[in-house]
């Protein structure tokens, strides 16, 4: 049983780490994870936003936040450690 | 102000402006709330926005209906913003 | 729940393990502390904006805001003397501080 770990201690590792975040909704975030809490309200700093254009919902606008952001863990649908957002993933290159 | 609901305790029997989900909103007077947020509001008027695209031009066309009701409860989980009237301070 | 999210907000009182990262571990708390009274971006989930001092704010993340100003898919559609933002609609709070 000591070989499992439990999935918050996935994301207390990435601490100091870049992380992307998948939000219910469409909108996605990538930053530098500097904490969290037991919600799961997250702690970003140097955040970039991914999110529909509202003129063409087709449309991912990308922008950078130039601050420290703090995440409302109920909006929070995945996390991937590690992972520096769409633009780096296969699965956003094939749509 | 210590936490946020103290901005709606002050401004009890105050019209208010609350926002709502789906571009409605409400302007009336605050008679009660509670710590969800619902609210019992009094001489309100509603507003509804609705935007529809024109099939020939494409362009859109924004309607705003206004109705009031003389007293109505609000519940709280449609609730985006609620604002008081401007303080003179 | 689990050890993992307490010891995320307890960390910066731990002592013995001081890796770098744990040194600039910053909870949701230290974070609330730090943007109190100063002005913020808070974005809904909607996609609206509302840039204005962060008066206060509780557990659920409902937010009480000073001299805000409504922006709706970037256009300036709005302004409050005060505002309560009820938190299930927040999607971010961002500092303003660069």
């Amino acid at each position: 049983m000591s070989n499992r770990i439990l999935p918050l201690e996935l994301i207390d590792k990435a601490i100091g780490s870049p992380i992307w975040i998948l939000m219910r909704g469409r909108t996605e975030l990538t930053g530098i994870l500097r904490g969290f809490d037991d919600y799961v309200n997250l702690v970003l700093d140097d955040a970039v936003e991914y999110s529909p254009d509202p003129r063409d919902k087709s449309v991912v606008v990308r922008r950078e936040l130039r601050a420290e952001i703090l995440l409302n863990g109920n909006q929070v649908a995945v996390m991937v450690p590690g992972g520096t957002g769409p633009e780096d993933s296969m699965a956003a290159r094939s749509t | 102000m210590e936490e946020p609901l103290d901005l709606i305790r002050l401004s009890i029997d105050e019209r208010v402006y609350v926002k709502c989900r789906n571009d409605r909103e409400l302007r009336g007077r605050l008679h009660a709330y509670d710590q969800h947020l619902n609210m019992v509001l009094g001489d309100v008027e509603e507003i509804i926005t609705s935007i529809e695209e024109d099939d020939e031009t494409g362009e859109e066309i924004i309607t705003k209906k206004t109705r009031n009701v003389g007293m109505l409860f609000v519940r709280g989980d449609i609730v985006v913003l609620v604002s008081p009237p401007l303080r003179t301070s | 729940m689990s050890s993992a999210a307490t010891d995320a907000t307890q960390a910066p009182e731990k002592a013995g393990s001081s890796s770098a990262s744990e040194q600039n571990k910053r909870s949701p708390s230290d974070f609330l502390k730090a943007v109190l009274g100063r002005p913020v971006n808070v974005r809904l989930s909607s996609g609206t904006d509302y840039r204005g001092v962060l008066a206060c704010l509780d557990g659920y993340m409902n937010i009480a805001m000073e001299q805000t100003e409504e922006y709706v898919d970037g256009q300036l559609t709005s302004k409050y003397g005060d505002c309560f933002i009820r938190g299930n609609n927040v999607l971010y709070i961002a500092s303003q501080r660069r």
